[in-house]
């Protein structure tokens, strides 16, 4: 690939505000991690890496109220992008160019487990339930600053933001941006120090990673951004790069839910890939900054997958956590920073407090070094053995920052890609159809899904930890392999607004309740937003591309537009894409509460759906076994391999004025050779909440004059992710030619036109805008 | 020692959630882990907690887990002589 330039970048950790005393205190040895102080908790007895501000003295730095209605992730990431938006000159004017990617896990738990007990009962503090998802999270940090081109989250717990980067070099290499700003954040909360502590995780002393004598991690928290850019951009621009991304890969450990495997083959994976992809050989990394977590498992796994990578060779390395903790989600962007500064600063960070050598270990840097270093990578891993690697290098190289200054040229290859299967668990009637012909209405505000016999996919002892929505997520994403007649795919990516609720809730209700003692293990474990993703890549061996996306009511066309993303770079050709989201009562509850979901009429259901699509038709071989009769597999194989539809065209917009949107569908239609009158209906997402239902209306009449208007929502009921039904029940209609009756907003429209041409026209409340256009 | 044995595991099957099984489908001299039962190191926590919660017994390093809960007989003799509540 060619390299892509980093114009800017912003950090805060426990070891300091800013660039400059962060380099002051990696050159000076100096940690971060001490006592805790600012988090209220039992736990005194773990040594954490805590950002030295209370939120009220954050919100002073960035001019809010001291009761800004803001949760600690999203202070601190407003204060790390406000650095790199300053050092890439970017103003608040040029944002509406410009893409913001965050990663997070914990999105605003810091609220919702101080509150929690008045969300059950009462009426105060609500005002936070809405900041409690990652992704609120995520637009609370970017609106503090102005109006971005798109903005969504990545969720793969410990690695989040180094998919964050991953996601934001794709759509600069694609053409989709010229600037994306990616990165995390991440606080520490009760609930994750309890739950780490819980899988006995934490050490009670500072953490020594690759030490024999190591114990455990230290929790930490921060914030970073970088500023992506392409080059043409940034000489248009006339802003410097201060470092380029010249490679990543990402890779699924497929091994265990929370630990790694012994020869550590996601990560060796995910290092491999980032070499290959920016044409490297192993000999020419300087540095490596380990994931490192000071656990026993992980600095094991992690030694041998750098010594199956460079044998002998193994570079200086060092785990960079000593200084600051674990700073879980956001350490993937707080290390490339670090990463970046020895890059600039021509020195080897040291791992703090190493002495012993751990058997078959790596021996890390332990002593302050210079050293001019031309590249570098760096790792973060994730639970359920989401991993992934950067390769930085320095902008000093000459014979990369002189190169070709055009994209890949990835974006002019052509942008469709096949639908080859599509399988949804609902209020409807589970993995079938039959919805087309007798759809179920319900009239009550929440709906449980109706959910199929889970024992042809999951075994019993399999079953013992997973919640609903990781049942139904193994349901449909089995059923959809199968019906698209594949083994496996190279990519998993999955979308959920708020992720394992049900375990969530059960982990949240004994804290808060119950106190900090005691706390199970398998709950807190089953709360991060990937474990769907991971599980399913567990179940099916699957080492390729995993991740998941928590961006509110765009969550499944993040995970979409990701797909379509590495379909155009030639990065992989098929990929299982979900949109998960489970309720319960409780959390129904709070939420209505909150005014999130259930506003009006609204009905509230719960998504399971699994789609599988294909770059290309021909390389699909479906087997004909499962038909019933040799007849028809006779028939299916003389037909060749059949797709549901075809995407065509995708784009995202937040907070689109009219004129963007104007511009934007000209921009779908000319890109996959349409004009309007090709498309037959627009799916849209009316769903009962009066206000939103109203712009579905205008907006629809003015972009699209009287092109009929269907909808789903009214059937499947609304969720964070009931987009993705949305698409399931275009492909549908496409591939059955038919709009079945309950579908349409208007009755009196001509129910008998057969539809070619889908366009699903998400608003998600205005703030995100997803336009996805499918053809027959 | 068989009441104990029986009341530990209707305890594993509630802690580790084991649907559809009941106490007499676990052999109290079978392994846990592995061939066994099929457990992993979450469910090693798992029992942690569970002996912590009903048994009173503290322990701190999972590691310890590995003799412990070789089998229902094993861990149900460890809880015997070590038992605070």
């Amino acid at each position: 690939m060619e390299p892509i330039l980093i114009t800017g970048m912003g950090v805060v950790s426990a070891i300091g505000l800013g660039k400059a005393q962060t380099l002051e205190a990696l050159l000076n040895n100096r940690s971060g991690v001490g006592p805790l102080y600012y988090l209220e908790t039992e736990h005194k007895e773990f040594p954490v890496g805590e950002v030295k501000l209370t939120n009220a003295e954050m919100c002073s730095k960035l001019g809010l109220p001291e009761n800004a209605l803001a949760v600690r992730t999203s202070l601190m990431g407003m204060l790390a992008l406000g650095e790199a938006l300053e050092e890439a000159a970017l103003t608040p004017d040029m944002l509406s160019k410009v893409g913001f990617i965050s990663g997070t896990t914990v999105g605003g738990m810091d609220k919702s487990e101080q509150y929690y007990l008045d969300y059950l009962e009462g009426d105060v503090h609500k005002e936070y339930i809405a900041a409690h998802d990652c992704g609120s999270c995520s637009e609370r940090i970017a609106d503090h600053f102005g109006k971005f081109a798109f903005v969504t989250t990545l969720s793969t717990a410990c690695s989040s933001a180094a998919n964050a980067i991953i996601l934001g070099a794709n759509m600069i290499r694609c053409g989709e941006a010229d600037i994306v700003v990616v990165g995390g954040s991440e606080c520490i909360t009760k609930f994750h120090l309890n739950g780490f502590n819980s899988l006995m995780i934490l050490d009670t002393k500072p953490c020594r990673p690759f030490d024999a004598t190591r114990n455990g991690l230290n929790l930490g928290e921060g914030a970073a951004y970088l500023v992506l850019e392409s080059a043409e951009s940034a000489r248009k621009r006339g802003v410097k790069a201060q470092a380029l991304l010249s490679g990543y890969g990402n890779a699924c450990d497929a091994f265990h839910q929370t630990a790694s495997s012994p020869d550590g083959e996601g990560a060796y994976l995910a290092m491999k890939e980032a070499l290959e992809l920016a044409q490297m050989q192993p000999s020419e990394i300087d540095y490596i900054n380990a994931h490192g977590t000071g656990t026993p498992n992980n600095d094991v796994s992690e030694s041998q997958a750098m010594r199956r990578l460079f044998s002998e060779q193994v570079p200086p390395v060092s785990s960079t956590k000593p200084f600051t903790g674990h700073t879980t989600s956001a350490s993937g962007s707080i290390e490339a920073v670090f990463c970046i500064l020895a890059l600039q600063n021509g020195f080897l960070p040291v791992n703090l407090n190493w002495s012993q050598a751990m058997d078959d270990g790596i021996i890390p840097v332990s002593q302050p070094t210079k050293k001019t270093l031309k590249h570098v990578l760096c790792n973060a891993f994730g639970f359920g053995g989401n991993d992934s690697s950067l390769l930085l290098s320095s902008a000093k190289v000459p014979e990369l920052v002189e190169g070709p200054t055009h994209s890949d040229g990835a974006s002019t290859d052509s942008a469709t890609c096949y639908i080859l299967s599509a399988k949804q668990i609902s209020i409807q009637q589970p993995l079938n159809e039959d919805w087309m012909d007798s759809p179920v209405v319900y009239d009550q505000p929440y709906i449980r899904s109706i959910d199929p016999s889970f024992k042809d996919y999951v075994s019993p002892i399999e079953a013992r930890r997973m919640g609903k929505i990781l049942k139904r997520a193994m349901a449909t994403s089995k059923e959809a392999l199968k019906a698209a007649g594949l083994e496996s795919v190279e990519a998993i990516i999955t979308g959920t607004g708020f992720g394992c609720v049900e375990n969530t809730e059960l982990f949240l209700d004994a804290l808060t309740k119950e106190g900090e003692q005691l706390l199970k293990p398998t709950y807190f474990m089953q709360s991060t937003h990937n474990t769907i993703s991971s599980l399913v890549a567990i179940q099916t061996k699957n080492h390729g591309y995993n991740v998941t996306y928590a961006h509110k009511g765009i969550s499944f066309e993040s995970a979409l537009q990701d797909a379509w993303l590495q379909f155009r770079l030639g990065k992989i050709g098929s990929a299982l894409v979900g949109g998960h989201d489970e309720m319960t009562e409780t959390f129904f509850h709070i939420l209505k509460k909150g005014g999130v979901l259930g506003n009006d009429d609204e009905i509230c259901g719960e998504t399971a759906v699994s789609v599988v699509l294909s770059r290309k038709l021909e390389s699909q071989v479906i087997e004909p076994v499962e038909m019933p009769s040799q007849n028809q597999s006779a028939l299916r194989q003389a037909q060749g391999p059949q797709a549901l539809c075809k995407l065509i065209g995708f784009k995202m917009l937040h907070r689109p004025t009219t004129n963007e949107l104007k511009e934007t569908v000209t921009n779908l239609l000319q890109e996959s050779g349409k004009s309007v009158s090709d498309i037959d209906f627009i799916l849209t997402g009316i769903s009962g909440n009066h206000k939103n239902d109203k712009a579905y209306l205008e907006e629809t009449k003015l972009l699209f004059g009287d092109k009929p208007l269907l909808k789903y929502k009214h059937l499947f009921g609304e969720s964070f992710t009931v987009s993705g039904i949305g698409f399931y029940v275009a492909a549908q209609c496409l591939a059955h030619h038919r709009v079945p009756e309950a579908l349409f907003v208007n009755s009196s429209e001509n129910k008998a036109v057969q539809p070619h041409c889908i366009l699903i026209y998400n608003r998600s409340d205005g703030e995100n805008v997803a336009l996805t256009l499918l053809e027959d | 020692m068989d009441e104990l044995i029986y009341t530990l595991k209707q305890q594993i099957i509630e802690a580790l959630n084991l649907e559809d099984m009941k106490p007499e489908d676990i052999d109290e001299n079978a392994s846990l882990f592995g061939e066994g039962l099929g457990l992993d190191s979450i469910d090693a926590l798992e029992l942690i907690v569970l002996m912590e919660k009903n048994y009173g017994i503290k322990l701190q390093d999972p590691s310890q887990g590995k003799e412990i809960f070789k089998s229902v007989a094993v861990m149900a003799d460890y809880i015997q002589k070590n038992r605070t509540k």
